[in-house]
């Protein structure tokens, strides 16, 4: 009784896969985690001296959350500039005001995507989506491959006190408001393998 | 007191700037990290055309790994699934793939790339012979629908192929040692492995395979039903006309191998490709080890280098192709006129042939190529690119040997020399200059122009431009529109064939030649589901054709072409993909020697797939694929009914274990064993050319 409930509880935990495109999955692991050190209050978020990036995956993307946790283990080994880091992959059942990170992945969930969006805005941290269209359920930064790679910010989710990007992250980004269109006034519509790095380092000053 | 107040304010003042300059430099080092790693994923995605809707043509991209969970096993099923795209055959089974119904009895309108060398034989101008390439080898197919993408001086006249291999490497993404074993009907067996080596300045990739089957496939009446080697008031054969199995078994051995030092690569493969003779190149059944082999061998050296603002690609390489026969062309009893000594002096003396003709022939070519780009990105909106391709093209060894004309013994005698099935001092020189300028206009708005310029040591294509624009009005809308020229030049076959009753090789042949309008819009509904269509319009002048009337090969054939494609690749759950493509295609066709004015033949008007993986969990996915191809009128002067419409469906189940790392695929392809028929030429095979029904397989890979 005790294996079929075990072979039944694992058939339901790899249940329903969602098909993920690899390149942007290894994109999003190479650059969002260097995100989290452009905000001048990271200091505020760390636990126990880390930084805890959290990935919420739906049971059935259990291996998906693992391939990424080893990808960047493998590319950070250990260390996000000065400060050493954490993975944890959180079920997205299990991810609540009580779950203890500095940010968040969240990978494709089937659902309750707004109310772990309020915990992250709630809790003052920065939140990342593997689905753009995500953001308009109220996640801060996703990463497409367009024409080339454009990283995406929902300026709506930005406002709190508890994060402060350097300016120059700003204008890096492309805001994207409540649909996955370009915002056409915000002069940012280049892309963002041709920004220019001297206007960024400029604003840094 | 008031020193230490100021002293105070400068100290801290001046910690304040340190840490400052400190978060400065610390964001910059960030910055920089994240713009080097968006530029490299910027490569990536170009490369393995990730963007591929930001390309300026008409393009599908389907990748190795999909595929093979989706049960395709070999290059030409995976061809199959594109828009726009339909297979036919000949009585050689030389498969080829047809490109939005462009001149079905052409070989060479399309192009086939491996790891970016051209490997289109010379003799055909064609690639059958790596149709029966495992998908296991491939980590990705991009297939362009019409000229749109010539670069490097390669006319891709209907559309190219480019097939990646594992050979390709990214740092994140690399590839994965692994070794695949398939099994399948008609006692198909395949094994094969990828083997990757890599130190700090050298990466190697050796893949190899080996396949063979025992295919035979109903056939007949064959072509003496229909009167080949029979003439009016002289000879009659027709009744040796044979029905049974025609041999189509394949035997291939490949080994490729990609090395790259620095800024050195070296790429070579030996494919030996043996396949049973089919129909007959006589028309008549073959005997069932009667074979035709059409290797492929290439090597080319290539550097590639940086320098500022400058691209340097300089390749040079060797290509060598085979046409290699041995068989049995005529059957037993045969009585016919001695071509020989007709070809001398007219006369016409008959031979009888009690043990019918065998015959084996020879033809072994070889391409030198070499070519140097440079591509100049200093200025602000263009991206600058100029270079030339030459390519020396000959005839290496041939010989022709049949059993007597004179005598009618079985034995074969040499007539290498007095009767020759090919020109054994057959050469071509080709040179091709050209120069296009991509053009950003605006961050939404781009275009690429130049034209390719030809001279060959026959006739020439001359200047051939292209444009095309690509503009993306926002994330969901891009707009692609193209105009382009381009040729195809003969194959050898269509200039070099002799005394053959079929075939008759001219020198005086035009290169064939296309007008290209496409428009395409792509609506872009989420990251991964998009609908993309387009239209075109082809204006092909003198296209290539030969008739059993007349088997004289000459540029009789104007076809203007016109159609369009829909894609749609989505999901309706999020834990499924779904594909599907439909494309129409119609046009006329004016045969200039004749007169005749006809409809588009020989091609299907509607062609429509699609297919759906579901994954019942991350360690099992069940698919299917189904696929509709409408009937085909037969060309002028031919009066047999349209060959028939035919819908096929397969189904596929993928096991995946994660701890060993290793897949099982088990599949049933044609499951309600629709009778797919391919359209043989007039007064050949009137029944035309049965495929396959039902078949199976079943695949283990794993990975390392």
């Amino acid at each position: 009784m005790k294996k079929i409930l075990f072979l039944y509880l694992t058939i339901i935990n790899i249940a329903f896969g969602y098909n993920y495109d690899n390149v942007v999955l290894k994109a999003q692991a190479s650059i969002f985690p260097k995100i989290i050190l452009l905000d001048k209050k990271i200091e505020d978020k760390l636990i126990d001296g880390k930084i805890v990036y959290t990935i919420v995956y739906d049971k059935t993307d259990y291996f998906t959350a693992l391939s990424i946790e080893k990808f960047i283990n493998k590319n950070f080994q250990g260390h996000l500039g000065a400060y050493t880091y954490k993975i944890n992959l959180v079920d997205l059942e299990d991810f609540s005001q009580e779950t203890q990170t500095s940010a968040i992945y969240v990978l494709n969930l089937k659902e309750h995507i707004e109310k772990t969006a309020r915990i992250a805005r709630e809790k003052g941290i920065i939140s990342f989506s593997y689905d753009i269209n995500n953001l308009k359920k109220g996640l801060m930064f996703s990463l497409v491959i367009e024409k080339s790679t454009v990283l995406y910010l929902e300026k709506g989710n930005l406002y709190t006190k508890k994060i402060d990007f350097v300016e120059a992250l700003l204008q890096m980004v492309r805001f994207v408001e409540k649909d996955y269109t370009y915002e056409r006034n915000e002069g940012n519509m280049e892309y963002n393998n041709r920004f220019s790095l001297k206007k960024i380092y400029a604003s840094l000053i | 007191m008031k020193f230490g107040f100021f002293k105070n304010i400068l100290i801290t003042s001046s910690l304040s700037l340190i840490n400052f300059s400190n978060l400065n430099a610390q964001s910059n080092d960030i910055l920089n990290s994240i713009s080097n790693d968006m530029n490299r994923f910027n490569t990536i995605a170009t490369i393995t055309k990730q963007n591929e809707h930001y390309q300026p043509y008409i393009i599908s991209v389907f990748k190795g790994k999909e595929l093979e969970n989706l049960g395709i096993t070999n290059l030409k099923e995976a061809l199959q699934l594109a828009p726009g795209v339909d297979i036919t055959t000949d009585n050689i089974n030389n498969k080829t793939p047809i490109f939005r119904g462009s001149n079905p009895l052409g070989y060479g309108q399309t192009k086939l790339f491996i790891d970016d060398v051209l490997v289109n034989n010379l003799f055909f101008d064609s690639y059958s012979e790596y149709l029966g390439m495992p998908i296991e080898m491939i980590k990705r197919i991009e297939i362009v629908r019409g000229p749109g993408s010539k670069t490097n001086g390669v006319n891709a006249y209907a559309g190219s192929i480019k097939i990646i291999t594992y050979a390709e490497d990214f740092k994140d993404f690399e590839s994965q040692d692994k070794f695949i074993f398939k099994y399948g009907s008609y006692n198909y067996k395949m094994g094969g492995f990828i083997k990757r080596f890599k130190t700090d300045n050298l990466d190697a990739t050796i893949d190899f395979y080996y396949q063979e089957d025992n295919k035979k496939l109903s056939a007949g009446p064959d072509g003496y039903s229909t009167g080949s080697m029979s003439i009016n008031g002289l000879y009659d054969n027709t009744g040796l006309s044979q029905n049974g199995h025609a041999p189509v078994w394949l035997k291939d051995y490949s080994l490729g191998l990609n090395l790259k030092y620095k800024d050195l690569t070296f790429k070579g493969r030996v494919l030996d490709h043996t396949q049973g003779s089919a129909y007959g190149i006589n028309l008549s059944l073959p005997q069932d080890r009667d074979r035709v082999k059409i290797p492929n061998y290439y090597l080319e050296l290539g550097y590639d280098k940086n320098i500022n603002d400058f691209h340097v690609e300089i390749k040079t390489g060797v290509q060598y192709d085979a046409f290699d026969s041995k068989a049995k062309l005529a059957p037993n009893g045969l009585i016919f006129m001695d071509a020989y000594q007709n070809s001398i002096d007219g006369s016409i003396n008959t031979v009888t042939f009690p043990d019918g003709i065998n015959g084996e022939h020879l033809a072994k070519q070889r391409t030198l190529y070499q070519s140097s780009y440079l591509t100049y990105t200093g200025f602000d909106q263009h991206i600058i690119t100029t270079g030339y391709r030459l390519l020396k093209e000959e005839t290496i060894d041939m010989f022709s040997k049949l059993s007597s004309w004179t005598t009618g013994d079985l034995a074969l005698v040499d007539y290498t020399d007095t009767f020759p099935f090919f020109n054994k001092n057959a050469k071509r020189n080709v040179q091709i200059f050209s120069l296009q300028d991509q053009f950003r206009y605006s961050d939404n708005l781009n275009f690429i122009y130049g034209f390719n310029y030809e001279k060959t040591s026959y006739k020439d294509a001359g200047l051939e431009p292209r444009i095309s624009m690509v503009y993306q009005q926002d994330l969901k809308n891009i707009f692609k529109a193209s105009y382009s020229r381009a040729h195809r030049n003969p194959s050898w076959q269509e200039m070099f064939t002799k005394n053959n009753n079929a075939r008759q090789g001219s020198t005086d042949l035009e290169p064939e030649k296309v007008d290209a309008f496409e428009l395409a819009y792509i609506k872009k509904f989420s990251s991964d589901t998009y609908l993309q269509s387009n239209i075109f319009y082809l204006i092909n002048k003198n296209q290539i054709y030969n008739s059993a009337d007349n088997p004289i090969y000459r540029n009789v054939l104007d076809t203007d072409i016109y159609g369009l494609e829909f894609e749609y690749s989505g999901h309706i759950t999020a834990v499924d993909k779904l594909y599907l493509n439909y494309s129409y295609v119609t046009g006329n066709s004016k045969i200039k020697d004749t007169g005749v004015n006809t409809h588009l033949t020989n091609v299907a008007h509607h062609l429509a797939k699609g297919y759906y993986i579901y994954n019942i969990n991350n360690v099992l996915s069940l698919s299917g694929i189904i696929k509709y191809v409408s009937a085909k009128s037969r060309i002028s002067g031919d009066n047999r009914a349209k060959t028939p419409a035919y819908t096929t469906l397969d189904t596929t189940l993928n096991y995946k274990n994660h701890k060993y790392n290793y897949n099982i695929t088990v599949g049933i392809k044609n499951i309600f064993d629709a009778n797919v028929i391919y359209p043989s030429a007039p007064n050949t095979y009137i029944e035309d050319y049965a495929q396959e029904g039902r078949t199976f397989f079943i695949t283990l890979r794993k990975e390392f």
